[in-house]
This record gives structure tokens, C-alpha cells and sequence, in this order.
């Protein structure tokens, strides 16, 4: 009786537990509904594992300032303030850590009343710049939310008589002075100085030259070219400025270098010649990206909001592809309309959804920071360190090709140049294969400079000697064969053609 | 065998002997022209092989030995076609076998000497690569001046009137590629429209 007890006790326990194991991974993982890719060396994606997952939402329902309308940004302070500039309510609404309502600037009347605000960019210090757009101002407001002082529209004949000024983003380099995206300004962004006076354009993008540009140029008359449409420089979406000062820019209307670094005196540092950013189809054939949005950590790592495919893009600090996520719908982890986007100290992104009305949150994957902690070694040179974290990914993930290159060239750093060059294989990376294999050749005749001297008299002697010889009697011997066969047919006369 | 070897000897060494030569009765053989081709064929594929990782700019499965086999066999044969019936109106001597078989000898530079150059590629680095390109190239020229040296020679024409033939022969080719594409696209649309009349047929039996 109590064996049976005992049988059925297990039997029924294993039946559960095998219902159990078997239901859990539907309770348990949710799929995401985009697919994680990389890009590998010919450009083509690849499956890969997502780096970032859907966490939350902020959207303000449960907040006493009520749900947002419209949001254009976000701002993340250090401390883990938020700053969410609400345009359709215009004003701004600032959150604490925990998600609660802190403070809301700009919507009492007077002269701190904001007018459908696009950018906000927050000091060290808590001094609170927002880009109040429809007022044509920098209305700037204490850490309380009061209102200090604003800067109209800047006063200089560089600006040229047409100019229309419509500040949408900001920000504030340690001097004070303010760096300010315009709406349809492709002339840089506009400098401003503490007092409020023009200092001139930062960093613009260039026309470059096209030769169907200068055969137009050559051919049209005056009155065709006065009908052209004037070429225009590209415009600046955004910008923001990294731990170290670098000023990172977004334009539009480009298929390469959309995400700039820009040195003190405005010169891109990050591409060096032509780099495409964003998902060559992932928007569709025939469109171009246009990245609204970037935030960049302390460690380098861009992370980037494409419009067009609605998805984010991140790339490391000398601009490799590591993740991508988000895309079009209306799925948690997908947008509608994205807007803008940040990253907290801690790794979180927030997007802001302004089709939905609310900022989503996502988390990082183990594997993401595991890739981050090695990329950040990668791109300090310490390739050394970093070597056994990209053995990891690769174990996690074999096609993260940026994996192989890191290893390999922790290998070649350790003069291991035949396994660095396997590696170099893999990653596909030409040069660096071959600069691996020129420290292996010269390694390689070092090692064996007695018999490759032996081959190489050999080979001499072989064609000066050996070979002219055989090629002098090789006829010779033909022809005797020849002639001793005819011998034969003849009757044993030999030579007959002599006799 | 041993006779075409000895051409091709003769074509490296003294070319304009070689083009003069092969003008005499009886001299020469079709086999041998298709022999010549064959060479450089299985010389590419041998050099596509062994071509070291670096500078080989293609994955392997965008190699194909059949797309190799056309863009080598069709640009000869077309050129044979064409430069033969340029030169055939234009008072060139020339007689069609002698066109066929002395194009293919032209390839010979090039099937010699691929396989020994591609070695190369395994031993210098990609900074070295200059000199593995320098040594192609040359080969390709050299491919290119017996070329125009068999048009001279076997048509007997002056320097002026071999660049304007050469031209025209040109011009023929490109024009017997398009009629050829157009004709594989009608094929097609024709085989299609048969096949689904069959098939329509078929199924209204």
C-alpha cells in the first residue's frame, strides 16, 4: 500500500514536473518581434542575437501631469533625471529616477510659457535649456523649473536676409556656449555665446563635386541654370555632445556618413571615406535612412534612431556595426512615429514614440554587455584582455564576425601570426590577413633560410644546366628513335636517306 | 601535339614569323586552335585556385567555371566572327581559319604565364601587390598586341588601317552581343509562351 503510495507519488510528481518544463517556455519568453542581426565584412546581414530587449513604457497615464502629446525628446541627467519635452502640451515634464513627476517647466503663463518646445539639453548643474521652437527662443530656466532668461533670434549679417530661425535641438559645451540644431538650416549648427551673440556656424556638411554637376555647369545657359534647383549642403537633424566634448551630429538625406564626430574645428573624425549607417533594406529598397537621433555613452558607443525603418541602430566607437533593434508596428518594442532617443548611465535606452505618445525603455541582453565590455577593450587597443570575452561571444553567437577580428588581432599582437591570420580569414579583413602574413613570411625565412637558399640554387642550376641540356638531346633522342624505327619498316638499312 | 607546342613556342618567340607562317598551305589545324583555348581555360581555372586569400576579391561562390568558360570562349569567338567579316568586305586576305586559329594563339601569353604570376599572390603581402598587378597587366597587353599583330599580318593591312578594322571589328562584337541577348530573351518569351499553351491546353482537355 504505501509502495504504491509512494510509485504514484512519483509518477504524478514527474508528470508535473514534465508539464511544467514543457509550459514554461512559453510563460517565459516572450519572442521579441524584431529579429537581431549583424552585418558581416560584404555587407550582407546575418542572424544574430538581440542586444536589446523591450523593458517598459512612460507614457504619463498614471502621472499627475497627465499623458504626453506629441513628445519631440528626452533628456537623461546623470542622477537619472528625466526630461521629457511634451511639444503637444508644450511643456516640459521632469521625472526623477523612480518615474514620478518632479517638476513641470515652461506651462504657467508669462514669459517662461512655451510654445511647442523640440529640444531640451540640461547642464551639470541642473540649469535647464529648452529649444522653444514656435517662440523662436532659448528660454533657459533654473534647476527649480523658474524661468531665468532667453536668447531670440541671433543678430548677424552672416545669417543672410532669408534666414528663418526655428530651433529645434541643443546643446551646451563647458564655456556656456550653446550649440543649436534649426529646422531647414544647412549652414552648421549656430554657435552662441553665453551673452547671447552669434559666433558664427559649426561643423556644416559640404557639397561635394560631381561631374554631372560641373557638365551642367559647362553646358546650360543662363537661364537653365537659374531655373536648377540651388544644390544645398545636407541638414543637421540633431547633436549632442559626448563625456570628452565631441560634438556628434545626424544629417538627413543621405546614404553615407549620416553620424558624424566632429574635432573642435568641425572636421568629421569618426568615417574615414564613404561608411553607410542604418539597414541597406530594412526600410526598403530605394530609401534612404534618416537618422533623427543619437546618444553616445561614455564609452564610445553611438546608438542611433533611423526614422525610415523606425528601428535603432549601434555601432562602437570607431563606428562597427554591434546591434539593432525596434522597427514599425505596434508591438511593445516597436514604433509608430520615433522621435528621439537616450541612454542612461546604466545602459537603458529610452525611445521616444511620439506616434504613440510615450517613451519605451529597453533593457540590454547578457550578450549585449558582454559585447560592450569586450568592444570597449577592442576599441582601446587592449586586444589582449578582451580576447577571452570574444571567445565567449563567439560561443554565444558564430556569426559576429567583429568577434574574429579582435581575436585575430590579439594574436597578431602576440606574434602568433599563422592563427592570427585564420582568424583574419574569418573576419574577412584583406589587409589585416595580409599584414599577418607578412610578419609570417618574414618569420617563416628566418626559420627555414637554409633550405630556401637549397631551393633557390637548385632552381638556378635546374633551369641554367639541367633544362636547356634535356631540351638540346630531348630532339635528338626523338629523331634517333625515329630513325631507328624507320630502320626497321626499311629492312635494316640504316640512314637510308643517305645512301 | 608536338607541332602545336612548337607554334606556341614560335608565338612567344618570334610572332610575326608565327603569323606569317601560319598563312602556308596546310600549315595549320581547327583542333589546334581549340586545343589553345582549352589551355587558357584550364590556366584560369588552375590560377583562380590557387590564388592566395588575400587577393582573391571574390567568394568562392561567386566563382562560376561556366561564367569563366563564356567570358573566355564567347569574346574570342565573337572577335574571330567579327574581325574576320570585317576584314572579309574590307579587302583583308585573311582566310577564316586562319583568323579562328590565330586569335587563339594570341591567348597563349596569357595561358603560360597566369599560373606562374598567380603563384605569386601566395607569398607577397597586399602592399606588395603592385608588382603582381604590373606582371598581369603586361600579360594582358602582350595578349592584346599579337592580337593586333595577327590582324596586320594575316590581312596584310597598313598600321592606320589595322586600328580602323580593329575598331570596326570591335564595333561587330558589341553589336553581336546585343542581337545575341535580344535573341535569348525572344527564345525565352517564345519557349514560355509554347510551354503555357501546352500547359493551357492540357488543361481545358
Amino acid at each position: 500500500m504505501k509502495q504504491v503510495s509512494i510509485f504514484r507519488f512519483v509518477v504524478s510528481m514527474a508528470i508535473a514536473l514534465l508539464m511544467v518544463v514543457t509550459a514554461l517556455p512559453a510563460q517565459a519568453f516572450a519572442a521579441t518581434p524584431y529579429e537581431g542581426y549583424t552585418i558581416n565584412n560584404l555587407g550582407e546581414d546575418v542572424h544574430s542575437i538581440n542586444g536589446y530587449i523591450y523593458e517598459s513604457s512612460i507614457d504619463g497615464y498614471n502621472l499627475p501631469s497627465g499623458p504626453f502629446n506629441a513628445p519631440e525628446d528626452v533628456f537623461l541627467a546623470d542622477d537619472g533625471t528625466i526630461y521629457v519635452v511634451d511639444t503637444g502640451n508644450s511643456r516640459v515634464v521632469q521625472l526623477n529616477a523612480n518615474h514620478e513627476v518632479v517638476n513641470i517647466i515652461g506651462d504657467e503663463e508669462g514669459d517662461g510659457k512655451l510654445n511647442e518646445p523640440k529640444g531640451v539639453f540640461v547642464k551639470q548643474d541642473g540649469t535647464i535649456y529648452v529649444a522653444d521652437t514656435k517662440n523662436q527662443r532659448i528660454a533657459i530656466y533654473d534647476k527649480d523649473g523658474k524661468f531665468i532668461k532667453q536668447f531670440g533670434k541671433p543678430e548677424n549679417p552672416l545669417l543672410g536676409a532669408t534666414f528663418s530661425y526655428s530651433p529645434s535641438k541643443l546643446l551646451v559645451d563647458k564655456r556656456n556656449y550653446m550649440f543649436v540644431v534649426s529646422d531647414g538650416n544647412t549652414q552648421g549648427l549656430i554657435q552662441i555665446d553665453p551673452n547671447g551673440q552669434f559666433k558664427g556656424f559649426y561643423g556644416a556638411n559640404h557639397v561635394g563635386f560631381s561631374w554631372s554637376r560641373l557638365f551642367v555647369k559647362l553646358v546650360a545657359t543662363d537661364e537653365q541654370k537659374a531655373k536648377l534647383s540651388v544644390v544645398k549642403p545636407l541638414e543637421f537633424s540633431n547633436a549632442v555632445q559626448d563625456a570628452e566634448g565631441f560634438i556628434y551630429t545626424t544629417t538627413l538625406g543621405t546614404e553615407t556618413n549620416q553620424l558624424k564626430r566632429l574635432s573642435p574645428v568641425g572636421v568629421d573624425t569618426l568615417n574615414i571615406g564613404e561608411r553607410r549607417y542604418g539597414g541597406r533594406f530594412d526600410a526598403g529598397p530605394f530609401e534612404v535612412p534618416s537618422f533623427l537621433d543619437l546618444a553616445v555613452d561614455k564609452d564610445g558607443v553611438i546608438t542611433a534612431l533611423d526614422l525610415q525603418s523606425s528601428k535603432v541602430y549601434q555601432y562602437d566607437k570607431l563606428g562597427n556595426f554591434l546591434f539593432v533593434f525596434g522597427g514599425l508596428g505596434e508591438q511593445n518594442g516597436l514604433f509608430v512615429t520615433p522621435s528621439s532617443l537616450a541612454q542612461s548611465s546604466d545602459g537603458t535606452v529610452y525611445v521616444v514614440d511620439k506616434g504613440r505618445n510615450r517613451i519605451d525603455l529597453f533593457r540590454t541582453t547578457p550578450f549585449a554587455d558582454l559585447v560592450h565590455d569586450a568592444s570597449k577593450l577592442f576599441v582601446d587597443g587592449r586586444y589582449k584582455e578582451a580576447e577571452g570575452m570574444w571567445n565567449e561571444v563567439l560561443h554565444l553567437n558564430g556569426n559576429f564576425e567583429l568577434a574574429y577580428l579582435a581575436i585575430g588581432k590579439s594574436l597578431y599582437k602576440a606574434e602568433s601570426y599563422k592563427e592570427a591570420m585564420h582568424y583574419f580569414e574569418l573576419a574577412r579583413s584583406r589587409t589585416d590577413y595580409s599584414n599577418a602574413f607578412k610578419e609570417y613570411r618574414k618569420e617563416y625565412i628566418r626559420e627555414h633560410f637554409a633550405w630556401i637558399c637549397l631551393a633557390i640554387i637548385t632552381i638556378i642550376i635546374l633551369l641554367r644546366y639541367i633544362i636547356p641540356f634535356l631540351w638540346r638531346r630531348l630532339p635528338a633522342l626523338w629523331s634517333s628513335r625515329n630513325t631507328a624505327r624507320t630502320e626497321r619498316i626499311k629492312g635494316g638499312v640504316p640512314h637510308d636517306r643517305n645512301v | 601535339m608536338i607541332a602545336t607546342f612548337r607554334m606556341m613556342r614560335q608565338v612567344l618567340v618570334h610572332p610575326i614569323d608565327f603569323y606569317h607562317d601560319i598563312q602556308e598551305q596546310g600549315r595549320i589545324k581547327w583542333g589546334q586552335a581549340l586545343f589553345v583555348v582549352a589551355f587558357a581555360y584550364l590556366a584560369r581555372m588552375i590560377a583562380i585556385l590557387i590564388t592566395g586569400y588575400a587577393f582573391e576579391k571574390r567568394e568562392p561562390h561567386e566563382i562560376s567555371f561556366l561564367h569563366e568558360f563564356i567570358w573566355l570562349v564567347v569574346p574570342w569567338l565573337t572577335w574571330t566572327v567579327s574581325n574576320w567579316g570585317v576584314s572579309a568586305i574590307l579587302e583583308g586576305e585573311g582566310k577564316f581559319k586562319e583568323v579562328f586559329v590565330g586569335s587563339a594563339f594570341a591567348l597563349v601569353p596569357y595561358a603560360i604565364f597566369i599560373v606562374p604570376i598567380t603563384l605569386l599572390t601566395n607569398v607577397l603581402a597586399l602592399d606588395e601587390s603592385s608588382i603582381y598587378s604590373f606582371l598581369i597587366n603586361f600579360t594582358i597587353y602582350w595578349v592584346g598586341w599579337l592580337l593586333l599583330l595577327k590582324v596586320k599580318i594575316i590581312h596584310d593591312f597598313e598600321l592606320v588601317k589595322m586600328a580602323w578594322i580593329t575598331v570596326l571589328s570591335i564595333i561587330g562584337i558589341l553589336i553581336m552581343w546585343f542581337i545575341g541577348i535580344l535573341m535569348f530573351g525572344l527564345m525565352n518569351q517564345l519557349i514560355n509562351f509554347v510551354v503555357d499553351m501546352i500547359k493551357e491546353l492540357n488543361f481545358r482537355r
